[in-house]
């Protein structure tokens, strides 16, 4: 049975172990990439996307579990390059990454928990982001998260 | 290009390259001793030697036909920020701007080589003068090829912007470039003073940003190759040993595996899908050929002052005959620090196709040329045939300095006839360490009548960390220790008339590796843990008496005593700390790269917070702040990490916390107040990826004890 569910805008149908990781469904039959592997347990937030508007950590969450339901990966945060999203506007803004690896989890990450705390403070974020970073971009990604809450109310 | 001469400082690269060399054959006729000396010390003050494969212009920069420059990388960007500055190095002597240059990863057999690897905090200083050269005389042969297309002298010609002018005559570098049939290379002509740069010492957002924030596929882990088949390739959790057998039935009939390959020291599951061969793999039953099983105790008693083989690295004046003569007082005191994980995010792995008569390998790796020469080996294929293609490794911190599961993947890649994606999990991530072994450190000092520090002697013991791997066992054998890993931070820089470190290379039964900073972090731990204790004990002020023990007419000597005003300065030190604040100072040079921090703590549901962190850095010549500023914030992330959390633990002879739940680091909440003030103090620039880490540690150490009133001689700190 193909498992159908709409990724970044598009209806998709997909043959694969209705067990499978939607991480891997992602990255190895839909071929994309921004997604990430850190750890397969849910624990360092690289593989973060959003469902249905939610944060949920796509290394361990079965394909079957997001059929008929509203992906939305790091490739569809923004309709194009010239309209980043303000979370991406501010990741810029701020120069962010290093390595980059972590930083798509901790970007989708900072997008739906910004719908939820619009004026977030440090320990709100501290609170609700718990993704890891090895290089130590964790300075510049408080500041960009309270720069795209800015960003946002300005659009 | 046709008719190429090869004059292009060849020479001088080569006896650059030849130093460390040089330095072992006078060794030789010296005696053992001296020459061990002799290597500790040129690890400190040592100028980086750039051994590259070619110096020919062309094998670096492309011109594209857009105008744009291609510019290809010997060193790997892994988050340090290199690309940048090499972009800006390269645009002050090609006449663009750094915007116009595409900095890429040069894979091996079309672009420069790197015979040693990106580490060490030296591809920067390295790296310097290099590119400058190479840009300047590819500028030189586009204002060649322009005179002789519009028939003109050169001296006419004149290269801006990306154009090549001369009267009324203007044509793009892409124009001239199209439009030239043979080259020649030319005499490097001098390169511009640091006064006449542009853009160096301006600030510059990174060029792999855009790529980053959108999620470009540009890591190892990404890569693909058409008609690519997945294998988790499991190894021996027990360090070196050999496959005994392997139940491996069930996990074949799981759907999707293709094949289970067994091989002396590892099994492949090759599937369809990484799902397939991840869940197909949790099925195979190893058993491995182990001798004893190590405790966490055992290593601990292993790597401990005395055990092993001790050697002198530094000897000045008298100093075990003054720690022996009666008077004065003696203080000592030992200090510990654990073994720890890289962690970086991306897994390590390869992406390989192994043909019959060459070989394609997509890697995250801080060394090609040596994973190249591995596989060659492994393959029995000729290094020029095999062409490894550096990829963005997402994180390194010298994680990727060794083969991995290199070698597996291109050999199975054979065996199937088709191109195989082979990454570690997490768990293996951990397991499959070399770890940053941990060490012991013995400080004495003889303070006199007077309170001044007579003599000092240190001795540090350590597993090997990195010279096994860079220069075999023949390296070993001469420099009697790791002289690689002990020269970061383990000669005594401050003045005390009599001084000596002896280096205990204890035998360890882990696989051990370079992890950010070296020999720093733990050198730096013990010794600045050690000068603090002396301040306290002898009623000085720890800024105070670093000024005092540094004081020279000496350059270097003058660089770290401003460093230290600076920071005294900014971080309001003369100031009493606030009510539940804990302060600690710490200093660090590794190879004269200089920072210095103060630390602010507090008690948080009574676990350690660090409130503020106030480093000066002295790094030479900046190329781009904005870049050393970001390598600064993440060695004070790193340095706080492992100053309060990082421990890997041992059991039944292997790692057993082998996730981040069980190895915990630092997070969002552990982000201090961070104020980092640049002190340029040099025409040259030294490396900054490292170098900041070194003070981090000691001074949250410090700071702890100022607040509690315990000392911390151990890490991770542990209040109760």
């Amino acid at each position: 049975m193909p498992i159908q569910f709409i990724l970044n805008g598009r209806s998709v149908s997909i043959e694969a172990d209705p067990a499978m990781p939607l991480l891997w469904v992602l990255r190895d039959i839909l071929g994309l990439k921004a997604t990430k592997y850190g750890c397969g347990r849910a624990q360092c937030g690289a593989c973060s996307l959003h469902v249905d508007g939610q944060t949920q950590r796509s290394c361990s969450l079965p394909v079957q579990l997001v059929a008929g339901k509203n992906v939305v990966t790091l490739e569809g945060l923004c309709a194009n390059r010239s309209q980043p999203h303000p979370v991406q506007q501010a990741w810029m803004e701020e120069n962010v990454p290093q390595c980059g690896y972590c930083q798509p989890g901790f970007m989708m990450a900072a997008a739906a928990f910004l719908e939820q705390f619009p004026n977030p403070t440090d320990e709100d974020i501290q609170q609700h982001i718990t993704n890891v970073c090895r290089c130590g971009t964790h300075p510049r990604i408080l500041r960009a998260i309270k720069r795209a809450a800015a960003l946002r109310k300005n659009v | 290009m046709a008719s190429e001469k090869k004059i292009f400082s060849r020479r001088k690269f080569l006896i650059r390259g030849a130093i460390v060399l040089g330095g072992t054959v006078v060794g030789i006729y010296l005696g053992k001793r001296p020459i061990r000396r002799f290597l500790a010390q040129q690890i400190e003050g040592i100028e980086p030697p750039a051994m590259l494969s070619h110096f020919q212009p062309n094998f670096w920069f492309e011109i594209q036909p857009d105008n744009t420059i291609l510019f290809k990388s010997p060193k790997i960007e892994m988050g340090q920020g290199i690309f940048t500055g090499f972009a800006m190095l390269a645009a002050e002597e090609l006449e663009v701007s750094p915007e116009q240059i595409k900095v890429v990863h040069a894979d091996t057999t079309s672009g420069p080589m790197d015979k040693v690897a990106t580490g060490g905090s030296n591809s920067t200083p390295s790296m310097f003068v290099p590119i400058r050269q190479v840009a300047a005389t590819m500028r030189e042969m586009l204002c060649q090829a322009a005179a002789a297309q519009w028939g003109v002298p050169r001296s006419e010609v004149k290269a801006e912007n990306g154009t090549l002018q001369a009267g009324a005559r203007q044509a793009t570098y892409a124009e001239i470039a199209a439009a030239t049939q043979e080259w020649t290379i030319p005499k490097t002509p001098a390169l511009k003073p640091v006064s006449e740069f542009k853009y160096v010492g301006k600030d510059f957002k990174r060029n792999d940003l855009e790529a980053k924030v959108f999620g470009d596929p540009i890591y190892g882990i990404d890569a693909t190759m058409p008609g690519m088949l997945y294998a988790c390739i499991i190894q021996s959790p027990f360090y070196r040993a050999p496959l005994k057998s392997a139940k491996t039935s069930e996990a074949a009939s799981w759907p999707g595996v293709e094949r289970i390959i067994l091989e002396k020291d590892w099994i492949a599951v090759v599937a369809q899908t990484r799902y397939a061969a991840e869940a197909a793999m949790l099925m195979v039953e190893a058993e491995w050929d182990v001798g004893k099983k190590y405790e966490q105790e055992d290593l601990i008693r292993m790597v401990t002052v005395g055990q092993g083989k001790g050697v002198n690295v530094q000897e000045v004046g008298s100093p075990r005959r003054i720690l022996q003569v009666p008077g004065g007082r003696i203080f000592r005191q030992e200090y510990r620090t654990p073994m720890a994980a890289h962690a970086q995010i991306e897994p390590n792995g390869t992406v390989a196709y192994v043909e019959k008569d060459k070989a394609t390998i997509i890697m995250s790796t801080q060394s090609p040329g040596f994973v190249r020469a591995q596989l060659a080996a492994s393959l029995g294929m000729k290094a020029k045939n095999i062409n490894l293609i550096p990829a963005f490794p997402g994180g390194a911190f010298g994680r990727r300095m060794k083969t991995h599961n290199a070698v597996a993947a291109a050999l199975v890649s054979r065996a199937m006839g088709k191109p195989i994606h082979a990454f570690y999990t997490r768990e293996q991530e951990f397991m499959y360490s070399p770890c940053r072994p941990n060490t012991h450190h013995v400080l004495q000092a003889k303070i006199d009548d007077n309170g001044q520090i007579q003599a000092l002697h240190y001795d540090l013991a350590t597993p090997d960390m990195a010279i096994e791997d860079n220069v075999g066992s023949a390296g070993i054998f001469l420099a009697g220790a790791d002289i690689i890993s002990a020269g970061h931070g383990a000669p005594v820089i401050y003045n005390i008339p009599h001084k000596s470190t002896d280096v205990w290379h204890c035998p360890y039964p882990l696989d051990t590796g370079i992890w950010r900073s070296v020999g720093m972090f733990s050198n730096a731990f013990a010794v600045e843990s050690f000068i603090n204790e002396l301040a306290r004990e002898t009623s000085q002020d720890p800024i105070a008496l670093r000024i005092a023990l540094l004081k020279s007419p000496e350059k270097l000597h003058q660089r770290y005593v401003a460093v230290l005003e600076k920071l005294r300065e900014v971080s309001r030190w003369d100031m009493p700390a606030g009510e539940g604040i804990g302060r600690g100072v710490a200093f660090g040079d590794d190879r004269k790269s200089i920072a210095a921090a103060v630390v602010e703590v507090s008690l948080r549901s009574s676990r350690v917070k660090v409130n503020k962190v106030t480093m000066v850095l002295d790094p030479g010549l900046c190329i781009n702040p904005e870049g050393i500023r970001q390598q600064a914030e993440g060695c004070i992330m790193m340095g706080i990490s492992a100053a309060l959390y990082e421990e890997l633990k041992v059991k039944g002879g292997r790692i057993y916390n082998t996730s981040f739940q069980a190895y915990p680091m630092a997070t969002l909440a552990d982000v201090p107040e961070i104020e980092i003030v640049l002190l340029p103090g040099d025409e040259v620039p030294y490396g900054v990826g490292e170098p900041p880490l070194a003070p981090i540690a000691p001074a949250i150490a410090s700071a702890v004890y100022d607040l509690t009133g315990k000392p911390q001689r151990s890490l991770p700190i542990r209040l109760a």
